[in-house]
């Protein structure tokens, strides 16, 4: 051991651990992103939870909550568009194996078929803006519908451009199995986007039928 | 061991600081991504802050020093009082206790960054941004001035049309980011970049502060967020989410506001309370006494925080049986206090303790923050409250809880670590005036207007009647203001002058046991020339005591790497390469900074500004050729 490089050398220093073989492609849960994108996923959970929180209290102080002119709201278009984005989940799943398996052309195929997916649903969605039959600044319902439809729209927009720029890094050619750690958190995502639907799907469309 | 993975010599130690070195210039400015360099910057741009905000309060104290003046009108007044309590709340106390964090904790864990350093950077320039924004708005006559938490109706456009509280709803959401970016990014490097033996019942008590604060703000921070969004949404839009007309509710933002406003209370105290433990351990020279009860107690605190929320309400008309449950929780919360009074007076008791700086302050924290809590107590009861809701009383608890919970402890901080940040020792001459001069002015300002809110003096507003008999008390409080201004002004100065000429500080000036004063003072580029391996809760004691230094060997010079360790037993598991000094960072924070502003004036900016963001996301995230091997 060298001493006396330093103007003190100070304690006797002892190297107890050696970490030149470790890897330093930490993948999963050793790697720090995984856990920051779980952090992300909890504060935007905290969020969804909060406008859940808030459309109930409103809803319970309300003597009546759907506005008595309107229909009761469709459920047949929103259940297909949710079905379409938990199959994304899927695909998007398999597109993390493919990666995993170094398949790169299979990995490519399932991230657009999933960006497909999402650009279906949000296509869904939009029709479904044009069909309000009102708007947010008439009655609080109204806002709310805008509101949360909105919120999760924009969630889904950038899920589906987040993965797409993905598929492009899998097209250069700079993902495969040792470098799968971005694959790997944007599927974290868009499984926190895809389910994050569920809780508003059901007060959007379910509530104002059961109340 | 082998001696291969091991390289101490002038040549590596060169390679490494020059591999950690943050690029000079003007330009290279930007690119820092260097945890001690944002950490330094937070602390020194919120005590910015802190210094305005109180140049505000010295203004509005002397619109009231005599009764029925026209110093500063009415609207100004609200300006300033909102400003006064929205800058010490998100712009001094939140940003100052995360610089702490993210300077202290990466050094006290051993490690050479935290685990997302570029997103650290964001965090600052937002932070920065937001709050140029905000003090803009104020000398443009854009202010908002309805109060710090921002009640509708008040703040609905009806009520008052103009730009302040858009100001506020944007500027909030913004800050809002920066803070919980740092928290993530705090927790990540807590639990996953501790040095190797430190399990999670060795960490220092500081570091389990921070940690505990990090979590609530990921837990409250959403709920403004929220709340701040559809108050925006009903300024701009006409949405009706607040608008009893339309079937909303003004008591939801309340809810919402409180939800996360209570919480905020202690996020603030909890990073201040390991503040206290730290220097108590260090200035008796011994373990601080019941460990494991003071963490159980930052724990328990950061839970119960979170059930208080509507003992700000108590005068709204909720249900009886809701009260009675927040009044209980609000009581409850004296328990993990008391336990850590308890603790920190077992710690003291029959040691020579060194009255330095920084233990001077922490006594100060004690007297102060007892006083707080006392009246803590009596506004926690329901009929009490009533009678002093919205008066000085209340603003004389306030002041007594924050200033003895947060800033003598961030007082007692600078003291502390100044030297570890700067290689010299503050004056004690200067501190000790400086100390006497602000607690005696905190009680003199303060403690009066105890008395002025049970003779009933409502809080916020701009003058008062010459019959109520309140301007004795009134001139006197805003003599002692400034003699309070004064005290904390010394410490400004003495911080500056210190940096030229204080006394050299040596690597552990205090004889402290924890990891920061294992590094140089100011630490190098790279924090620890080796990642220690720690076998208890005092490494450095054990340092002294046995003259070995285990260490990590292995880890490479060339290039940015860092150790990854379990989450309960650090134990090392994995090596991890860091980014190096990026522009991307500054230039998304411009982006979505313009996105913010944008939207108060054209709502449609919104779009733009969510795709350029986007693009500069993928700047920044883009890998660079040529791509990682090994």
């Amino acid at each position: 051991m060298e001493k006396g490089a330093r103007p003190d050398p100070g304690p006797n220093i002892s190297v107890v651990v050696d970490v030149r073989e470790f890897s330093r492609f930490p993948l999963r849960r050793v790697a720090p992103i995984w856990w920051g994108i779980i952090g992300l996923i909890i504060i935007e959970m905290m969020v969804v939870l909060t406008f859940t929180a808030s459309y109930f209290y409103l809803q319970m102080r309300a003597d009546e909550w759907l506005p008595p002119e309107l229909p009761l709201p469709d459920v047949i278009i929103p259940s297909f568009s949710l079905g379409i984005l938990l199959v994304s989940c899927v695909t998007m799943y398999l597109a993390g194996r493919a990666i995993d398996r170094n398949q790169v052309k299979r990995f490519v195929v399932y991230t657009l078929a999933s960006v497909l997916l999402a650009c279906m649903v949000l296509l869904l969605r939009w029709q479904k803006f044009g069909e309000l039959r009102f708007r947010w600044d008439e009655h609080v319902y109204g806002s709310l519908v805008w509101t949360l439809s909105g919120f999760h729209f924009v969630h889904v927009v950038s899920a589906a451009i987040g993965t797409f720029v993905i598929a492009i890094a899998g097209m250069v050619g700079y993902l495969n199995k040792q470098r799968q750690i971005g694959v790997i958190v944007d599927t974290m995502y868009w499984n926190f986007v895809a389910l994050a639907w569920i809780p508003f799907y059901f007060v959007l469309y379910w509530v104002p039928r059961l109340i | 061991m082998t001696e291969a993975c091991f390289d101490d010599s002038p040549q590596a130690t060169e390679l490494l600081a020059k591999t950690w070195q943050s690029p000079p210039g003007f330009f290279g400015w930007f690119t820092h991504v260097n945890q001690r360099k944002i950490g330094l910057r937070f602390i020194v741009t919120s005590l910015i802050f802190f210094a305005l905000a109180g140049v505000l309060a010295l203004l509005m104290r002397l619109q009231l020093s005599q009764p029925e003046i026209n110093l500063i009108s009415p609207d100004l007044y609200n300006e300033l009082f909102t400003m006064h309590g929205l800058t010490m709340m998100f712009f001094f106390a939140i940003p100052a206790m995360e610089g702490l964090g993210i300077y202290l904790v990466p050094l006290m864990l051993g490690t050479r960054d935290m685990a997302f350093p570029r997103l650290n950077a964001f965090g600052y320039y937002v932070y920065l941004i937001a709050g140029i924004v905000l003090y803009i708005s104020l000398f443009v006559g854009a202010a908002p001035g309805v109060g710090w938490f921002s009640y509708v109706p008040l703040a609905d456009d009806f009520f008052t049309p103009g730009k302040g509280p858009s100001v506020w709803t944007t500027m909030i959401t913004f800050i809002e980011l920066s803070a919980l970016t740092a928290a993530v990014e705090l927790i990540v490097t807590i639990l996953r970049q501790r040095a190797p033996g430190m399990s999670l019942n060795r960490m220092p008590l500081f570091v389990w502060a921070i940690l505990v604060m990090s979590f609530m703000i990921v837990f409250a921070m959403p709920a403004v967020i929220v709340g701040s969004v559809l108050l925006y949404l009903d300024r701009t839009f006409q949405t009706l989410f607040f608008v009893p007309g339309g079937g909303g509710d003004p008591l939801l933002w309340q809810h919402l506001f409180w939800f996360f406003g209570h919480p905020e209370v202690y996020i603030i105290l909890v990073p201040a309370l390991g503040v206290v433990s730290t220097i108590i351990t260090t200035f008796t020279g011994r373990q601080v006494f019941g460990y494991t009860a003071l963490v159980l107690s930052l724990v328990a605190i950061g839970f119960v925080s979170f059930g208080l929320w509507v003992h700000h309400m108590f005068t709204t008309g909720l249900p009886q049986l809701g009260l009675s449950f927040f009044t209980a929780a609000s009581a409850m919360v004296a328990i993990p206090s008391g336990i850590q009074i308890f603790c920190w007076i077992a710690s003291l008791w029959g040691r020579q303790i060194r009255f330095a700086m920084p233990m001077l302050f922490i006594l100060g924290f004690f007297a102060i923050f007892v006083i707080g809590g006392l009246t803590g107590v009596m506004v926690a009861s329901v009929p009490f409250d009533t009678q002093v809701h919205d008066t000085y009383f209340v603003v004389a608890h306030f002041h007594y809880v924050l200033i003895g919970g947060a800033v003598l402890p961030f007082f007692a901080a600078l003291y502390y670590w100044y030297p570890k940040v700067v290689g010299r020792l503050m004056s004690e001459r200067v501190g000790r005036w400086s100390f006497a001069l602000i607690f005696i002015g905190i009680n003199l300002t303060f403690f009066p207007m105890h008395q002025l809110g049970l003779e009933g003096m409502p809080r916020r507003v701009y003058t008062y009647l010459n019959d109520m008999g309140w301007g004795d008390y009134n001139f006197f409080i805003t003599f002692s203001a400034f003699l309070l201004a004064f005290g904390f002004f010394l410490t400004f100065y003495n911080a500056v002058v210190s940096y030229r000429t204080g006394d050299p500080a040596g690597s552990n000036p205090w004889n402290a046991d924890t990891l920061e004063w294992a590094t140089d003072s100011p630490p190098a580029n790279y924090n620890h020339r080796h990642i220690p391996v720690v076998s208890s809760r005092s490494p450095m004691w054990d340092v002294a005591r046995t003259g070995e230094r285990p260490v990590v060997g292995g880890l490479r010079a060339d290039r940015r790497e860092i150790l990854l360790t379990t989450v309960l037993d650090a134990e090392p598991q994995a090596a991890q390469v860091m980014p190096s000094p990026s522009p991307w960072p500054f230039f998304l924070a411009v982006a979505v900074a313009f996105g913010f502003v944008g939207v108060m004036y054209i709502p449609l900016l919104f779009v733009w500004a969510f795709f350029v963001s986007f693009l500069m996301i993928v700047g920044w995230l883009w890998p660079r050729r040529p791509w990682q091997k090994e």
